[in-house]
C-alpha cells in the first residue's frame, strides 16, 4: 500500500484544463519525481496536493487518510509538508527565528500569551537541530534574506521538515543554482530518504536522475507515463515531447 | 535592573506624579487631558496590535470603542454602577462583537478588508444614532462616575487618573508581553508571509480572529475609561473619522513597535491641542504633517529613533 | 400614491447613482491601473461644487460655472498628481490612506479659509427650477431631470471611450495587469496621468451638478466618499463597467431604502421599534448590501484583475 496516492485529481480553470484525472503515488522511502515540460501543469498539481487550490474532483489519501477535505493548513498536520518554487522564508527574521516559527507550529497550541517564547528550551533546541540538519547551524544569527540563495532554499527545506512529514513536496529545489550548490541540495535530499516519501518536481535532469526512484512525466495536465529513471528514458513519447527541450533540462 | 526598564519606569513616575504636580503650576484642567491622552494611548495600541504587529488595516477600531462605551451606558442607565462590572463587561461585549465581526471581515484582504471592517463600524455608529433610549445622536450624560468601592473616590480626578494610569499601564505591559509570546510570533508570522505560515500548518484564520477580538476588547475597556471619565459619550466617538485618526496616530507612534500606540496618540493629541489654541484651521497643518510622515517616515516615528534589531530569541 | 411615490424615489436613486458612478469611475481606474487608493477624491467632488456654486452665484450662467469648477479641479489635480500622488504609486496602502487623508485635511481647511464654515447656496438655474410633468400625476423637477440626463450621457462616452477606442483598451490592459500592459508596449504611467485627470473632471462635474441639491459644505467631500468607495468594493477594482452597475445599485437601494424601508417597518412593527430601526436600516442598507456581496463574489462584481 502506497504512502501517498492520488486517484483521478481535476482542476479547472474556466475552459482550461490544468490537470486531467492525474493517478499517481509515492511510497514510503521513495523519491519520486515529476517532471514535464513548461506549463505542463507541474505547480498546479502541487498546489492541489498542498491544498492552497482545491480540486473539482479526484481524492488524495496519505497513509489510511483521505486527506482530501482538508484545507491546507490542515494537511501539514495530517503529514504533509511542502517548500515554494520562490523561496519563502520569513527574510527579515533571523535563520533561527524562522525555524522557531515552524517548529512552534508543531509543538502545542500557539494561543498563549504571557511566557516569552524565547525562554522555551524545547523550541530553541528543535530549532538548532533543524538548522543543524540542514548545514545552517554557523548561520544560526543571520537574517535570513542576506544568505546566498543556495542556503536560503535549504533554509526552506528545513522549515518544510519542522513538521516531522511523511511526504515531503519539493517544488524546483535547485532552482537557480550553481552546481556546488546543486550538489549540496541534492546530498540534503538524499539524506532525508530514510525518513519520509518525497515527491519532487524538477528540470534538473541530473539531479532527477540521481535521485530519483520513478519518475512521473506530466504533460498537458496529464500523465503521460509512470516509471523508473531508465523505462522513462528510453519511452519514444517522452522523447518526442522532449526533444528540443532535452537540452535545457540540463543543468 | 535592565536598562530597557529605565525609560518606562521614569515615564511611569512622571505621570503619577503629574496630578500632584500640576495644581503648582495651576495646570489642573490638564489632569483631565493627560487621562484622556492614556486612554487613546490604549486604544492606539490596541489598533497596532493588529496593524502594526498584524498587519490587519482596520478602519473601524473606534467602533469598538464605542461598543465598550455604550456597553457602560447600558449597564448605569439600568442602576449599575459598579467599575467591577461596567469595565469587564465593555471589554467583553466589545470583544465578542469584535469577534463576529472579524469571522465575517477576516475572510476578505486587501482594500476589502478595508472597507468591511469600515462598513461594519458605520452600522455600529448608525446603531448607536438610533437608540433613542440612549440619546441618540445627542448622546448620553452619564449620572456619576463608576464605583470602585474599597474607599477609592473616582470622582476625585486625581484619583480616577491614578486608577487609568495604573490600568492602562497594566494593558500596556501585557500587550507587550504578548507580542514576544508564542502568540505575537505566530501573529507577525502570518503579517509577514501569510502563505508561508499556512505551509508551515498554522491556523491563520483563527490566530487572526483572536487577536481581531483581544484588541476590540481592549477598545472596549478604553471606551469605558473614556465615557467614565467624561462623563458623556456620543455615537461621534464613533464616526469613521475617529477610525482613520487611530490608524494615522499608530502609524506616525510606529507600526509594530510596543510604544507605537502611545508615542502616536500623544504626538497626535499634543498637536492638536497646542495647535487649537493658534488658530481655528489647525487641519491644514495635521493634514501637512501626516502628508510628511507618510512620504518620509511610514514606519513612524518611533522606527526613526531606533534601528531594528535583530532579536534573538 | 404609492406608485407615484416609487417612480419618483426610483428616479432619485437612479439620478444619484449616476453622479456615484461619476466619481466611482475615477476611483476605479485610478486604483485599478496605479494600485492607489485616494481617498482625496472626495475633496474634489467638493471642489467642484463649491467653484461651480460661487461661479454661478457670480456670473448667472449655470454651463459657465460648470466648466470653470471641472477646469479648476482639473488643474489642482494635475498639481496634487505631481507634488503628492506620484510619491504614493510605489507606496503602500497604509501610506497612501495616511498622506490622501492629510489631504483631506487641508482641503477642507483650504475651502474653509476661502468660503468659511458655514454651508455655500448653490442656486438652481432659474431655469431649470420647475417640475416638469413627465406622465400624468408625476411631476418631477426639472433640474433632476437634467442631473439624470448628463448622467447618462457621460456614462455612454465613458462606455464608448473605455470599450470603444485604443486609449480605452490601453487604460482596460493597465487595469487588469499593469506589468502585462508595460511589456506589451502601453505607456501606463502617461495614460494613468490622463485617468487620473479625467477621473478628477468627473468628480467635479459631480460635484457642480449636485450642488444645488445637497449640502455644500465642508466635509462633503468624506461624506460622498464613503459611498463611492462602497460602489469601487462592489463593483470591483479596475472596471468601469462594474462601478457603473454598482453605482446604480447602491445608488438604488440606498434612495429607495430610505424612502420605503422606515414605510415599510412601520406597516409591520410597532412604532416605537419602527421609528428606531427604520433610519437605522436606511443608513446601512447600502453596507449590508457591500457584506453580502462580498460574502459571494469576495472580488466584487466585476473585478477586471486578473
Amino acid at each position: 500500500m502506497s504512502l501517498f496516492r492520488i486517484e483521478g485529481l481535476v482542476k479547472r480553470f474556466g475552459g482550461l484544463l490544468a490537470t486531467d484525472h492525474v493517478n499517481l503515488t509515492v511510497d514510503a522511502g521513495e523519491i519520486h519525481a515529476l517532471i514535464g515540460p513548461n506549463g505542463a501543469g507541474k505547480t498546479t498539481l502541487v498546489n492541489l496536493i498542498s491544498g492552497l487550490l482545491k480540486a473539482d474532483a479526484g481524492r488524495i489519501w496519505l497513509g489510511n487518510h483521505d486527506i482530501t477535505p482538508l484545507k491546507d493548513h490542515q494537511r501539514v498536520g495530517a503529514g504533509l509538508s511542502r517548500c515554494f518554487q520562490v523561496t519563502r522564508v520569513f527574510a527579515k527574521e533571523t535563520v533561527h527565528d524562522n525555524l522557531m516559527l515552524a517548529v512552534q507550529a508543531h509543538a502545542g497550541s500557539s494561543l498563549r500569551f504571557m511566557a516569552p517564547r524565547a525562554n522555551e528550551a524545547e523550541l530553541v533546541a528543535k530549532a538548532e537541530a533543524l538548522a543543524e540538519r540542514v548545514g545552517l547551524a554557523s548561520e544560526r544569527h543571520r537574517i535570513a534574506g542576506t544568505l546566498p540563495h543556495g542556503a536560503q532554499r535549504a533554509l526552506d527545506v528545513a522549515l518544510a521538515l519542522a513538521a516531522n512529514p511523511k511526504l515531503l513536496l519539493l517544488d524546483e529545489p535547485m532552482a537557480g543554482m550553481g552546481p556546488d550548490e546543486s550538489a549540496r541540495m541534492v546530498a540534503l535530499i538524499e539524506s532525508l530518504r530514510s525518513e519520509m516519501a518525497i515527491l519532487l518536481i524538477e528540470h534538473d535532469m541530473d539531479a532527477v536522475f540521481r535521485l530519483a526512484n520513478r519518475l512521473t512525466v506530466l504533460v498537458q495536465g496529464k500523465v503521460l507515463m509512470t516509471g523508473t529513471a531508465d523505462e522513462v528514458r528510453g519511452h519514444p513519447d517522452v522523447q518526442a515531447v522532449y526533444l528540443g527541450t532535452e537540452a535545457e533540462g540540463h543543468s | 535592573m535592565k536598562a530597557r526598564f529605565v525609560l518606562p519606569l521614569v515615564l511611569l513616575v512622571a505621570l503619577a506624579a503629574f496630578p500632584l504636580v500640576a495644581p503648582l503650576f495651576g495646570m489642573e484642567f490638564y489632569i483631565g487631558f493627560v487621562r484622556r491622552v492614556l486612554i487613546m494611548a490604549l486604544a492606539a495600541a490596541s489598533l497596532n496590535f493588529i496593524l502594526g504587529f498584524g498587519g490587519m488595516v482596520a478602519l473601524g477600531h473606534a467602533g469598538f470603542i464605542g461598543v465598550g462605551a455604550y456597553t457602560v451606558v447600558a449597564f448605569a442607565d439600568a442602576g449599575v454602577m459598579s467599575a467591577w462590572v461596567l469595565w469587564p463587561m465593555a471589554a467583553l461585549v466589545a470583544g465578542l462583537v469584535a469577534a463576529l465581526i472579524g469571522t465575517v471581515a477576516l475572510r476578505t484582504r486587501g482594500v476589502y478588508f478595508i472597507m468591511t471592517t469600515l462598513a461594519f463600524a458605520q452600522m455600529l455608529y448608525f446603531i448607536a444614532v438610533s437608540l433613542r433610549k440612549y440619546g441618540g445622536d445627542d448622546g448620553y450624560t452619564l449620572p456619576a462616575r463608576p464605583e470602585l468601592g474599597l474607599g477609592i473616590d473616582l470622582a476625585n480626578e486625581s484619583t480616577f487618573y491614578w486608577v487609568v494610569l495604573v490600568l492602562v499601564a497594566l494593558a500596556l505591559g501585557w500587550m507587550h508581553r504578548a507580542t514576544r509570546s508564542r502568540f505575537g510570533h505566530a501573529l507577525m508570522g502570518i503579517r509577514d508571509n501569510e502563505t508561508r505560515m499556512r505551509a508551515l500548518g498554522y491556523a491563520v484564520f483563527r490566530i487572526q480572529l483572536v487577536a481581531f477580538a483581544i484588541a476590540g476588547a481592549v477598545a472596549g475597556l478604553a471606551g469605558a475609561l473614556l465615557a467614565g471619565g467624561n462623563g458623556f459619550i456620543s455615537p461621534g466617538a464613533m464616526h469613521w473619522t475617529q477610525s482613520a485618526t487611530l490608524v494615522v496616530m499608530v502609524v506616525i507612534g510606529g507600526l509594530g513597535r510596543s510604544w507605537g500606540g502611545p508615542v502616536g496618540a500623544a504626538v497626535w493629541l499634543l498637536l492638536e491641542e497646542v495647535l487649537k489654541q493658534y488658530s481655528e484651521y489647525w487641519h491644514l497643518p495635521l493634514g501637512l504633517l501626516l502628508i510628511a510622515v507618510a512620504l518620509w517616515a511610514p514606519k513612524g516615528l518611533a522606527a526613526l529613533s531606533r534601528k531594528k534589531k535583530a532579536v534573538a530569541a | 400614491m404609492t406608485g407615484i411615490l416609487f417612480l419618483e424615489q426610483l428616479l432619485n436613486g437612479l439620478g444619484f447613482g449616476l453622479m456615484l458612478f461619476l466619481l466611482a469611475a475615477g476611483l476605479t481606474l485610478v486604483f485599478g491601473i496605479m494600485d492607489v487608493l485616494n481617498l482625496a477624491h472626495g475633496s474634489l467632488f467638493m471642489s467642484g461644487a463649491y467653484v461651480a456654486a460661487q461661479a454661478h452665484q457670480q456670473s448667472g450662467s449655470f454651463v459657465a460655472a460648470i466648466a470653470l469648477a471641472v477646469l479648476v479641479t482639473v488643474v489642482v489635480a494635475a498639481l496634487l498628481e505631481v507634488l503628492l500622488m506620484r510619491q504614493l504609486y510605489k507606496r503602500d496602502h497604509l501610506a497612501q490612506v495616511l498622506a490622501t487623508f492629510g489631504v483631506i485635511l487641508v482641503a477642507d481647511d483650504i475651502v474653509k479659509m476661502i468660503w468659511g464654515p458655514s454651508p455655500v447656496m448653490a442656486p438652481t438655474p432659474a431655469a431649470l427650477s420647475g417640475p416638469i410633468e413627465i406622465i400624468d400625476g408625476l411631476p418631477y423637477p426639472a433640474y433632476r431631470l437634467v442631473i439624470l440626463g448628463a448622467g447618462v450621457l457621460v456614462a455612454l462616452a465613458l462606455y464608448l471611450l473605455v470599450n470603444h477606442t485604443r486609449v480605452g483598451m490601453r487604460v482596460r490592459a493597465g487595469a487588469s495587469d499593469r506589468p502585462m500592459a508595460e511589456l506589451m508596449g502601453v505607456h501606463v504611467g502617461r495614460i494613468f496621468n490622463g485617468v487620473f485627470l479625467l477621473g478628477a473632471a468627473l468628480a467635479a462635474l459631480a460635484g457642480a451638478l449636485m450642488g444645488p441639491i445637497v449640502a455644500v459644505q465642508v466635509g462633503m467631500g468624506e461624506q460622498i466618499l464613503i459611498p463611492a468607495l462602497v460602489v469601487l468594493v462592489i463593483g470591483g477594482i479596475g472596471s468601469v463597467r462594474g462601478a457603473f452597475v454598482a453605482a446604480l445599485l447602491v445608488g438604488l437601494v440606498d434612495t429607495i431604502g430610505r424612502a420605503f424601508l422606515p414605510m415599510l417597518l412601520r406597516a409591520t412593527l410597532p412604532p416605537a421599534t419602527a421609528a428606531d430601526l427604520g433610519p437605522l436600516f436606511a443608513e446601512v442598507a447600502m453596507y449590508a448590501l457591500m457584506v453580502v456581496v462580498l460574502i459571494f463574489r469576495p472580488s466584487g462584481l466585476f473585478s477586471a484583475r486578473a
